[in-house]
C-alpha cells in the first residue's frame, strides 16, 4: 500500500501517419471517386444525361484550340467587369452621399432594402423588351446584383462608425467633410474592400446566369444553347468552364486581397 | 469509517513535453493530503499555482504524471487521457469558476440538467430540485433565462445544480471569485447553510485567506510552483458561523495573521 | 423624435415614385413600363381569381421542397462529421468549391436531366441551399464552448447526450442564419429556373407576359415574387426570435458565461 507507482509522463505519441498526409490522401481519393462516379453515371444513364468525361475533355480542347472558348469568356468578362464597376462604385458611394442628410436616408432606406428582395433575373424578359438581346439587359442585371452588396455593408458600416469616433472628431472641431473623408472613409475601408472582393465573382456568375436568359454570346449562352440542342457534352463542357472561371476569379481576388492588405493596416478580421 | 474519503499521495503533474523539446517544469510535485468524510476542507493558493490543475486531476478530467489518488479507498486515475472518466460516474461533483450554465435553459431546467442526463428525473428528484431552489432564495425565478439573472443568482443556480444529484464529494474552484464583495458574503452564507443541511464533503479552493478560514473545518496552504502542501491549519471556530461578522469570530484574527505571514 | 415626419417623408417618396411611374406609363405607352394602376389592379384581380395564388404556390412549393432536400443533409452532415476533423478537412476543398461555384449555372443541366417540370427546380434549389446551410451549420458545430461540454461530461453525460443537449442547441443560431439567407434565395432560384424553362410558376408568368408584350403581367409576377421573398424573410426572423428567446439582447450566442 505504501509503494508508489510511477505513472509514465504522458508524451504526445507520434502517430503512424501524420494528419496532413491522411487529409491529402483522402482528398485525392475523393476526387478520384467522384470522377469514377461520373464515368459510371455516363455508362449507367446514357450519354444523353451524362456526357463521358473523355468526350468533355475532347470538347474543351477543341473549344480552346479554336479560340471559341476565349471569345465567349471574353464576352462574359466584358459585361461582368463593366457591371462590377458600375454597381460597385454606386453601391459603395451612395451611403456616403446619403450620410449628408439623415432625413433623406430615413426616407428612402426602406425602399432600397425592400427592392433588394426583387429577383433581379426576373427583370430580364422585360429588359429584353426594352433593349433587345444584347449586352444591356445583362449589364443592368449584373449592376443591380453587384450594387446591393457594397451598399448594404457600407451603409451598415457607416451606422457603426457614426456614434463614437465622429462625436469625438466633432468635439475636436473637425469639419463635416473632414470627418467624412478621414474618420468615416478609413473606418469603412475594410467593409468596402471585403464587399467588392465578394461581389466580383458574384458579378461573373450573375452574368453567366443572365446569359441563359438573354444572349447570343458568352459562357452562359454556350451552356444554354447546348442544352437546347440536347448537346450534353456541350452542356458539361460549358459548366466546367463556367465553374472553373468563377473559382479561379475567387482565388485571384483572395490572393489580391492578401497582397493589398500587406502594406495597408486594414482589419483582417472583417469577413462577410 | 476510518478510511479517508479522498486521499492524495505524492501527486505530481507537469504538462506533456512537445515533440523533441525539454519537458516543462513541474506544476505540482510531492503533493499529499487526505479528506475525511463530511469535512469541509479549504485550500489556499495564489492564482495560477496549480489549484485548478489539482482539482482537475481529482475530478478525472486531467491525468496525473505520477502519484496516486484514492477515492473511497480505491485507486482512481489513469495514464491515458482518452480513458478518463470525468466526474467518476457522478461521484465527484465539480463547481467551476465560470457559471457554465446552459444559456438556452431556464433556471429550473438548468438545475434538472444533471438528473436528466443521468436518467434520474422523476417526481421525487423534481421536488428535491424545487426545495433547493427555494433554499437559495430563487423561488419565482424558475422560468428565467441565465441572461436575465444577476451574477449572484447564476452562482446559486450553479451551486444547487451540483447539489441536486448528491455526489459524495464536491470540488469547488474559487466559485465566488467573480462577484462583488456583498454578493460573495451572501453566497458564502448560502453555501454554509446548504452544507449544514447535508454535511457533504467539500474541497474548496481559493486565494482568499478570509474565505478559507470562514468556510472550512481545516485549511491547507499550497506553496508556489512546484506546488506542495506547505502547511495545515485546523480551524476550531465553532459552527454555525456568522459570515457577516467574521471579524468577531473567536480565534479568527490570530489564525488569519498566522496564515498571512506564511503566504505573503 | 419626429417619427411621424419620417413616415410622412416615406409616404411622400412613395407617392413621387408612383406618380413618375404613372406618368411615364401614360406617355411612353403601357407596353414599355405599364403603370402602377394597371399593375396593382391586375395584381388583385389575379389574386382574387386564384390564378396568382396557384402560380405562386408552384414556385413556393419548389423552393420549400428544394430547401428541405438540400437543407436537411446539410444540417445533419456537420454533426455526423463532428468527431472526425480529418473527414471535415478532406471534404473542405470540395465544399468550398461547391459553395463558390455558381450553382445557378447548373440550371440547364438539371433541366436536361429532369425536364422542364418541378423536379429540375427542386434540384436546383436543393443544390443552392445545401452549401449555404452546410457552412453555417459547420461553423455552429465548431463554435463549441468546450467548458460546457466538459461540465456536462462531469455530470455523467454520454457523447450522444452531449451532441443532443449541448452541441445542437449551440449550433441552432448558426443554422438559422444559414436558412435566413438561404430561404429567400431559394425562392429566387426557383424563379430563375422557371425563367429559363418552365410551364408553370411565377417565372413562367414573367416569360409568358414578355412573350405577349404584356408588361403588366411581368410586373405583377415580379411583385408577387418580391412579396413572397420578403414574407419568408420576416417569418424566419419571427420564428428565430421566438426560438432564441434565451439569447442575451446585444451579443450573439457564445454559450456559457
Amino acid at each position: 500500500m505504501t509503494t508508489v507507482e510511477r505513472v509514465s509522463d504522458f508524451v504526445e505519441r507520434e502517430p503512424l501517419v501524420s494528419k496532413k498526409t491522411l487529409v491529402t490522401v483522402g482528398r485525392i481519393l475523393l476526387a478520384v471517386l467522384l470522377l469514377l462516379a461520373w464515368q459510371w453515371g455516363a455508362v449507367a444513364f446514357g450519354s444523353i444525361f451524362f456526357a463521358y468525361p473523355v468526350d468533355v475533355v475532347k470538347r474543351l480542347w477543341e473549344l480552346a484550340a479554336s479560340g471559341e472558348m476565349f471569345v465567349d469568356i471574353g464576352a462574359t468578362m466584358r459585361v461582368s467587369c463593366i457591371g462590377f464597376v458600375l454597381g460597385g462604385v454606386s453601391g459603395a458611394l451612395l451611403p456616403f452621399a446619403l450620410r449628408r442628410s439623415k432625413r433623406w436616408t430615413e426616407a428612402i432606406e426602406p425602399y432600397i432594402l425592400g427592392s433588394q428582395g426583387i429577383p433581379k433575373y426576373a427583370l430580364a424578359p422585360w429588359l429584353i423588351l426594352w433593349f433587345g438581346i444584347g449586352d444591356t439587359p445583362k449589364l443592368v442585371i449584373v449592376t443591380l446584383m453587384v450594387f446591393y452588396i457594397p451598399f448594404v455593408n457600407v451603409f451598415a458600416g457607416i451606422r457603426g462608425v457614426d456614434q463614437r469616433l465622429v462625436r469625438m472628431a466633432r468635439i475636436m472641431g473637425a469639419s463635416e467633410t473632414r470627418i467624412s473623408r478621414e474618420v468615416v472613409w478609413n473606418s469603412l475601408l475594410p467593409f468596402v474592400f471585403t464587399s467588392l472582393k465578394v461581389s466580383f465573382p458574384r458579378a461573373v456568375s450573375a452574368c453567366i446566369v443572365g446569359e441563359f436568359l438573354v444572349s447570343t454570346e458568352g459562357v452562359g449562352h454556350y451552356i444554354e444553347h447546348a442544352r437546347e440542342l440536347s448537346d450534353t457534352v456541350g452542356v458539361f463542357a460549358g459548366i466546367v468552364v463556367a465553374t472553373t472561371l468563377v473559382l479561379v476569379i475567387n482565388a485571384l481576388v483572395n490572393s489580391l486581397e492578401r497582397r493589398a492588405l500587406a502594406w495597408r493596416p486594414v482589419d483582417r478580421e472583417m469577413e462577410i | 469509517m476510518n478510511v479517508p474519503l479522498l486521499e492524495i499521495r505524492k501527486l505530481a503533474k507537469r504538462f506533456p513535453a512537445r515533440q523533441g523539446r525539454e519537458p516543462p517544469p513541474w506544476v505540482i510535485q510531492d503533493l499529499s493530503f487526505s479528506v475525511r468524510e463530511g469535512e469541509f476542507l479549504t485550500i489556499i493558493g495564489p492564482s495560477g499555482a496549480g489549484k485548478s490543475t489539482l482539482l482537475n486531476m481529482i475530478a478525472q478530467i486531467d491525468v496525473a504524471s505520477s502519484g496516486e489518488i484514492l477515492f473511497e479507498g480505491n485507486k482512481i486515475g489513469c495514464a491515458d487521457p482518452k480513458e478518463m472518466r470525468p466526474g467518476l460516474n457522478r461521484r465527484i461533483g465539480y463547481v467551476t469558476q465560470d457559471d457554465n450554465l446552459l444559456p438556452w435553459r431556464t433556471t429550473i431546467d438548468n438545475v434538472l440538467f444533471p438528473l436528466e442526463v443521468q436518467g434520474r428525473l422523476d417526481d421525487k428528484s423534481r421536488a428535491h430540485a424545487e426545495t433547493l431552489i427555494a433554499a437559495v432564495g430563487l423561488k419565482g425565478y424558475e422560468k428565467y433565462y441565465p441572461h436575465e439573472l444577476s451574477g449572484g443568482m447564476r452562482k446559486r443556480t450553479t451551486l444547487i445544480r451540483t447539489l441536486v444529484y448528491d455526489p459524495p464529494i464536491i470540488l469547488m474552484d474559487e466559485p465566488f471569485g467573480a462577484v462583488d464583495a456583498q454578493t460573495r458574503m451572501q453566497l458564502q452564507e448560502d453555501l454554509l447553510r446548504l452544507w449544514s443541511l447535508g454535511r457533504k464533503t467539500i474541497v474548496f479552493v481559493t486565494h482568499d485567506i478570509t474565505e478559507a478560514i470562514l468556510l472550512g473545518d481545516r485549511t491547507l496552504v499550497l506553496s508556489r510552483q512546484p506546488a506542495r502542501i506547505q502547511s495545515e491549519h485546523a480551524i476550531p471556530i465553532p459552527r454555525p458561523r456568522s459570515v457577516k461578522s467574521f471579524l468577531t469570530l473567536p480565534g479568527f484574527a490570530e489564525l488569519y495573521e498566522r496564515i498571512r505571514s506564511e503566504v505573503l | 423624435m419626429a417619427r411621424w415626419r419620417t413616415h410622412l417623408d416615406r409616404a411622400m417618396v412613395a407617392i413621387v415614385i408612383l406618380a413618375i411611374w404613372q406618368v411615364a406609363g401614360m406617355t411612353l405607352g403601357v407596353y414599355w413600363v405599364s403603370t402602377p394602376w394597371l399593375t396593382i389592379s391586375r395584381f388583385f384581380v389575379t389574386l382574387f381569381n386564384g390564378e396568382l395564388i396557384r402560380q405562386s404556390s408552384y414556385t413556393v412549393e419548389e423552393a420549400f421542397l428544394g430547401a428541405v432536400i438540400g437543407g436537411v443533409p446539410a444540417v445533419v452532415l456537420p454533426f455526423v462529421l463532428r468527431r472526425s476533423p480529418v473527414m471535415v478537412a478532406i471534404l473542405d476543398p470540395f465544399m468550398v468549391g461547391g459553395y463558390g461555384a455558381p450553382k445557378l449555372a447548373l440550371a440547364p443541366l438539371f433541366i436536361l436531366w429532369f425536364g422542364i417540370g418541378t423536379e429540375s427546380k427542386i434540384a436546383l434549389v436543393a443544390s443552392v441551399l445545401f452549401f449555404i446551410v452546410y457552412f453555417s451549420t459547420l461553423s455552429g458545430v465548431r463554435s463549441l464552448d468546450t467548458k460546457l461540454v466538459q461540465m456536462a461530461k462531469l455530470m455523467g453525460a454520454s457523447e450522444q447526450q452531449v451532441a443532443r443537449k449541448i452541441v445542437f442547441p449551440l449550433a441552432v443560431p448558426h443554422i438559422f442564419a444559414g436558412f435566413r439567407i438561404g430561404l429567400p434565395y431559394a425562392i429566387g432560384a426557383a424563379v430563375i429556373a422557371e425563367l429559363i424553362s418552365s410551364n408553370r410558376g411565377l417565372g413562367y408568368l414573367v416569360q409568358v407576359g414578355a412573350m405577349n408584350f404584356d408588361t403588366t403581367q411581368c410586373f405583377v409576377a415580379i411583385l408577387a415574387a418580391t412579396l413572397i421573398i420578403h414574407a419568408v424573410g420576416y417569418s424566419v426572423d419571427a420564428f428565430e426570435a421566438i426560438l432564441l428567446r434565451w439569447r442575451p439582447p446585444e451579443t450573439a450566442a457564445t454559450g456559457g458565461n
